[in-house]
């Protein structure tokens, strides 16, 4: 059933194309056209601001029943994203609905980027210092970004 | 579980998370594990465990490998090392290194094959007539790491 891309692929994509998010651009690859690079602009105020974030984006042969696949590709210093690039969003998991789209889904990532959740952690060790000491663990987030993503 | 939409490809890295989560989770019936080095994320270099097959001359032992998962997988076959010493047919009694033209897994390797499967297949080797018997090198020695071995970065 899942062969041919759907429609709301097709439809998702042109729009990205046409009307892109500032901050926020989605490539998909020659090959594979479920499958994108994403470059994230790390959101204002927060400390990896003035970094560029790469990320990849899948979308599984379900989608949108499923949830876009999503990795960060440049490190970051972040208590929902471990050190595999992996990210703990709740609409990536059970809070998904097939109403939410490629651009909500990186929308929601730049927003976790700004406003971190340490009580449900990917990365103990920074959810630990962002609930002791946040100026410190900013300060990391900040070190991090001029060292990985700029 | 994995590709079982043939017109959809998971890409590299995602089928990799895919098989990482569920080598974390743990295997069958535990005679073969795997897990990645050093949180290595290009997701790349990877550790195997297979535990000897009973009535062998594997039996008892553990045999650590080292598999390097490059860019085209799960097209392309990984590429295998013994770190453990072992006589095998499909193994480089030098260097460790599995011979992929004489082990049937790596020979015929499909992007259905999986870590685990690769693993299973290599135990299953153990077992075949013409290994099953061969004598083994004293236990718990390596096999010296050779320079293009995957055994880190």
């Amino acid at each position: 059933m899942s062969g041919h891309l759907s429609n709301r692929i097709l439809r998702e994509t042109e729009r990205l194309a046409r009307d892109p998010v500032p901050g926020i651009s989605v490539t998909p690859h020659e090959d594979n056209a479920r499958y994108f690079n994403v470059i994230l602009a790390g959101p204002a105020g927060s400390p990896y601001e003035g970094g560029i974030f790469r990320l990849e984006l899948f979308l599984p042969a379900d989608y949108p029943m499923q949830a876009p696949r999503v990795r960060f590709l440049t490190p970051l210093y972040h208590p929902n994203i471990d050190r595999l690039g992996r990210v703990c969003l709740d609409i990536l998991k059970d809070r998904w609905s097939p109403a939410l789209q490629i651009r909500t889904v990186l929308l929601s990532i730049q927003a976790l980027m700004s406003e971190p959740n340490p009580d449900d952690p990917l990365n103990n060790e920074a959810a630990d210092l962002w609930k002791k000491d946040i100026a410190r663990a900013k300060q990391m987030a900040q070190e991090w970004t001029t060292r990985y993503a700029k | 579980m994995f590709g079982a939409d043939l017109d959809v490809k998971v890409p590299r890295n995602f089928r990799l998370l895919d098989e990482l989560e569920k080598g974390e989770r743990g295997l069958g019936d535990g005679c073969v594990s795997y897990g990645l080095m050093d949180d290595d994320t290009t997701l790349t270099y990877w550790t195997g465990t297979i535990l000897g097959p009973l009535n062998s001359a594997f039996e008892n032992r553990i045999y650590n490998l080292r598999i390097r998962c490059g860019s085209n997988y799960p097209e392309s076959p990984p590429v295998v090392y013994f770190r453990t010493r072992i006589h095998l047919h499909c193994v480089d009694s030098h260097t460790g290194a599995v011979d992929p033209s004489r082990c049937a897994v790596l020979r015929g390797w499909t992007r259905q094959c999986t870590l685990e499967t690769l693993l299973i297949e290599l135990r299953r080797e153990m077992t075949h007539p013409q290994n099953r018997r061969l004598q083994q090198p004293p236990e718990g020695s390596e096999f010296s790491a050779p320079s293009n071995a995957p055994s880190g970065r």
